[in-house]
């Protein structure tokens, strides 16, 4: 089932009653959804993700724009119309039944020619909670679970009645570390073995980006960007989604272009063609930086971070947004620490230019 | 993983398992006629919005008829009162039926009673509350939690198990048909204590070691820290406190049931409002006078809901 | 400090100096006697000695009594001594009037709590479903709580009283049937004597219910709504999207998640009810019944009373006892049953 939204708009009223106005929490959103993928809606808190999320699920109706579910439009249809499975991001089970009791709650509720036997419906919440790998936790109260069990009833439960679409709030968000890794992958696992559609908001981009098939970058109410993940990391539109993806987060620097040559402070550190004079801003991958001893770029070398298979050159350089500059170089490379200086050259397809003013991307040629 | 028992054969389910994917894939909800629904839903939601204002607008006059009932033949005339069938709004207001109220209850005199007991007993259960509560909520000392376990105990008890001896006791004092019998039985309220240690002890403990290193007394700290933080709590006993002395009954009927000391309620079921003429119950006079002891009541309510409710809606969590 | 006061001279005379002395002595006499230890017991001095003239010295007091036979008040300061015996509880118990006032009590409860806990809670759904004029719907609901339960009685005897006389005779005369009779009348039916003269137990007892039942609204309702405004609302809202009926919201969500609540509304309700007593008073009068039928609608209180009023302190010992361990059982079968019925 694909999902389409076009120009998808909720406002608020502000919540200063006194002062009026109102908060505009998604701004004219189109997008479709394609069917049978696993979309991650991105952004910082505050950037409309929840709300749209909340809107796909009827929970919420919007001001403008229409959704559709396939070819039908269900924007003024109520939650419980649309057929859709939700997670939420405290799993809302309902604390005085059982695990089995929860899963089979959604099923209880179907009428008409949908009605199912009681065996049918012990069948399905079994086949399901085995999907989920808790059909030996049946008979506990939720309370008695561990985070990442209480997740994972709250995905059987939402995906019991066969949901024609399956979201997901904050997923991981009240996971802890180990938990989250060893959950994400379970969602991945769970949607493709299922093969819905699947829609899940997050803030954590290492989130988004390892098991989404898309993803959503929000901002402030605005989609910024919209694609594969790999995509959008190795092409960002805007500053700002540079910035949000990846970690070590991207280097910023200021810097100007002049006569097709890219110069941060003083250095010359590459060749831009096609691109007019002007102040810019300049972000750099941590990998894309290459020690060269007689690299164009030079940074005051404060530490080396040995991780095994990479080390973190921390350097710093005056042109620099932030205090200090992370790189990731090869294991193999030897940095004498004792020396006061680093020299790098820059892998040109790591490097994007921004416009200073709209922070938009200024594309270039080597 | 298969230990717990199945509701299936073991084979059988897992051979479903291995379906599930395929199940879930093509078992996609039955369509619907999305526009038919949608108005639908939008009628039952209407219809269900008017279903709950009529009941409750029903349910709010029933809980209201009583007051207009009591207001309305407080101003009717001994005639009109009786007259068949009953008129829902006066025809001629006789407001004199308050003067005859006033004067025949000898009012004054109860208000001014009630309202003295009221007063010094509030006042009164106030220190001993705060005292009790600060001490049960912020100090140490031996024996603490049982005595505290001991009070909370002794709240299952109904007070009639009380009042035997304690009609003994006052007898003995020589209390009998005094204001102080009035009052000083019932001064320690477990249960405001309850509710007033609760609240202390939700203002941090920190604020009260602070005020330690800084030299300040138990009783300073009290009274500019714990007290200013916890009064809503305290305008709530206050209230409810002062709302008992207006509304209780049996034990003042029994210990002060003289001309000088007699409350308020006592006064008016004592009196029988006879009227003279044709020796029947005067129910509007009577009704003029309910509605005289009622109005402090509800001036009360009136401005001061917000913590009568709380105080109330507190005791919930006790339980 | 006492070396300050040993390095001035000590011929002039200085309050203060006097002041600050004894302040030293007299903190050093507060360690001495550890009296952080015993600060405590200070604060709560005067609530431990009223406690223990009027709450503690009434148990043991009461108990002792209850098992003295024929203990009376004036026999006593006569010195007399009563012999040691439950003779005033088989007393109580078989007393035909005890009898009485028990039944009443036990009826008006089963019937009381009930149907004010269930109509209680259905007000309180409806309110916590509605937006506009909640806040002042949930006042006017709240309304009953504030009033003296004498006074509001004399309204309700008044609205169902019937003015008129010879009433239950062949000449029976009435000159009008009181409000709850006409309002009644218009849905076809016909006059009821309430609480007249002649009035049929069945009577009394409905218009005692009705009573008790709107005056015990107030408090379990905002109990209730206090309740329903805690559950988290994302339980709904996965019931929304789960497409669940409303019945079945209601039965399967609210009722069990609001159970605590539920569990607290029902015990308070039967401890209130067999203390009924002031409600009856504020309809019938002291004469606790119909005029003619006195004492026919007394309740457990009111026999206490009663008995105390006659000074026979053995006979009220015993029936405040009896009437503490039924309160105590019920709540106990109360609890017995909510645990096994609510699940967390």
């Amino acid at each position: 089932m694909k999902v389409e939204l076009k120009n998808l708009t909720k406002i608020f009223p502000s919540r200063n009653k006194k002062a009026g106005g109102e908060v505009v929490a998604v701004n004219d959103f189109t997008y479709v959804i394609p069917d049978g993928k696993l979309v991650g809606l991105l952004g910082p808190s505050g950037c409309g993700k929840s709300t749209t999320l909340y809107m796909i699920s009827g929970l919420q109706q919007p001001t403008g724009g229409s959704i559709f579910f396939g070819d039908e439009d269900v924007t003024h249809l109520s939650a419980e119309n649309r057929g859709i499975g939700l997670v939420f991001q405290n799993y809302a089970l309902y604390p005085h039944l059982t695990v089995q009791q929860n899963i089979l709650f959604p099923l209880q509720n179907l009428r008409g020619k949908d009605r199912m036997t009681k065996q049918a419906m012990l069948d399905r919440a079994l086949e399901v909670a085995k999907l989920v790998q808790i059909d030996n936790l049946m008979d506990r109260k939720p309370n008695e679970l561990s985070g990442g069990q209480q997740q994972r009833v709250a995905i059987a439960r939402a995906l019991v009645k066969m949901p024609r679409v399956l979201l997901l709030d904050e997923p991981l968000s009240n996971l802890d570390a180990r938990l989250r890794l060893q959950t994400r992958e379970e969602i991945r696992r769970i949607q493709k073995e299922t093969g819905i559609t699947t829609v899940f908001v997050t803030h954590d981009q290492e989130e988004a980006m390892s098991i989404s098939d898309e993803i959503v970058v929000m901002k402030l109410g605005v989609v910024q960007q919209v694609g594969k993940p790999q995509e959008i990391y190795d092409n960002p539109v805007n500053l700002f989604v540079a910035k949000f993806l990846g970690t070590p987060p991207i280097n910023v620097f200021n810097g100007k272009v002049e006569g097709g040559k890219l110069y941060i402070g003083a250095e010359c550190v590459l060749t831009v063609k096609g691109v007019e004079d002007q102040e810019v801003t300049v972000a750099i991958r941590p990998e894309g930086f290459n020690l060269e001893e007689n690299g164009p770029f030079t940074c005051q070398l404060s530490n080396v971070e040995v991780m095994g298979r990479d080390v973190s050159v921390v350097s710093k350089n005056d042109a620099a947004d932030s205090p200090v500059i992370r790189s990731i170089v090869d294991a193999d490379n030897k940095i004498d620490v004792s020396k006061a200086e680093v020299k790098f050259s820059l892998k040109p397809h790591k490097v994007f230019l921004f416009n200073k003013e709209t922070e938009e991307r200024i594309y270039f040629e080597v | 993983m298969e230990e717990k028992k199945n509701v299936l054969p073991e084979e059988t389910s897992s051979e479903k398992a291995t379906q599930a994917p395929e199940t879930l894939v093509k078992g996609v909800m039955h369509e619907q006629n999305m526009q038919q629904v949608s108005t639908k839903q939008r009628i039952v939601k209407i219809a269900v919005q008017t279903g709950l204002y009529v009941f409750l607008g029903f349910m709010a006059i029933v809980v209201l008829f009583p007051f207009y009932w009591m207001l309305i033949s407080s101003v009717k005339s001994m005639t009109e009162y009786e007259a068949n069938p009953p008129t829902l709004w006066p025809k001629v207001f006789v407001f004199h039926n308050y003067v005859e109220a006033f004067n025949a209850a000898n009012l004054g005199t109860l208000f001014g009673n009630t309202i003295y007991v009221g007063l010094i007993s509030t006042g009164l259960s106030l220190i001993i509350t705060v005292l009790s509560a600060f001490a049960f909520a912020r100090l140490e000392f031996k024996g603490k939690n049982v005595l505290f376990g001991f009070l909370l105990a002794t709240m299952m008890i109904p007070g009639e198990l009380f009042t035997i001896t304690n009609y003994q006791t006052v007898v003995d004092f020589g209390w009998l048909n005094t204001y102080t019998v009035l009052i000083v039985p019932f001064l320690v309220s477990v249960f405001y204590i309850y509710l007033l240690k609760q609240n202390f002890m939700q203002i941090p403990n920190e604020l009260y070691l602070a005020a330690k290193v800084d030299g300040t007394t138990d009783f300073k700290y009290l009274w500019k820290v714990m007290i200013p933080l916890a009064l809503p709590t305290l305008i709530s006993i206050t209230i409810l406190k002062m709302m008992g002395a207006w509304n209780t009954y049996i034990w003042p009927k029994l210990v002060a049931n003289d001309e000088a000391h007699r409350l308020i309620t006592n006064g008016l079921r004592a009196l029988s409002f006879t009227d003279e003429a044709t020796q029947k119950t005067n129910i509007p006079v009577q009704m003029a006078a309910v509605t005289m002891v009622s109005t402090p009541l509800f001036l009360v309510f009136v401005f001061l809901r917000k913590y009568i409710m709380k105080g109330v809606s507190r005791s919930g969590i006790k339980g | 400090m006492a070396e300050n006061k040993e390095t001035k001279p000590k011929k002039e005379f200085s309050l203060r100096e006097k002041l600050d002395e004894f302040s030293a002595w007299f903190k050093k006499f507060l360690l001495k006697i550890k009296f952080d230890v015993w600060k405590g017991w200070l604060y709560l001095l005067p609530c431990i000695g009223l406690l223990l003239v009027f709450t503690v010295w009434p148990i043991i007091n009461t108990v002792r009594i209850s098992f003295l036979e024929g203990y009376d008040s004036l026999g006593a300061i006569g010195g007399a001594t009563f012999n040691v015996g439950v003779g005033n509880f088989t007393r109580v118990i078989n007393a035909p009037r005890f009898l009485t006032c028990l039944k009443n009590t036990l009826i008006l409860c089963v019937l009381t709590v009930p149907i004010s806990t269930i109509l209680a809670l259905i007000i309180a759904v409806c309110l916590n479903a509605i937006k506009p004029l909640r806040r002042f719907l949930q006042t006017v609901f709240f309304l009953p709580y504030v009033t003296n339960s004498i006074a509001i009685g004399m309204v309700f005897a008044a609205m169902f009283k019937m003015v008129g006389s010879h009433f239950g005779t062949g000449n029976e005369y009435i000159q009008t049937a009181g409000i709850m009779n006409t309002i009644l009348g218009v849905f076809g039916v016909k006059p009821v004597n309430w609480i007249n003269e002649g009035s049929t137990y069945a009577a009394n007892i409905t218009v005692m219910v009705v009573y008790i039942v709107w005056n015990a609204l107030p408090f379990k309702i905002l109990i209730l709504l206090g309740g329903l405004q805690s559950v988290n609302k994302q339980y709904y809202e996965a019931a929304k999207i789960d497409s669940t009926p409303r019945w079945r919201v209601f039965l399967r969500i609210t009722v069990p998640l609001l159970s605590p609540m539920l569990v607290y509304v029902v015990i308070t309700g039967f401890i209130g009810g067999f203390k009924e007593y002031s409600s009856i008073v504020g309809i019938f009068g002291e004469g606790m019944g119909a005029p003619g039928a006195k004492g026919s609608l007394n309740t457990m209180v009111g026999y206490i009373y009663d008995a105390i009023s006659n000074t026979q302190y053995g006979i009220a010992s015993a029936a405040a006892l009896i009437l503490f361990a039924i309160i105590f059982v019920v709540t106990m079968i109360n609890l017995y049953v909510s645990k096994k019925k609510t699940h967390y």
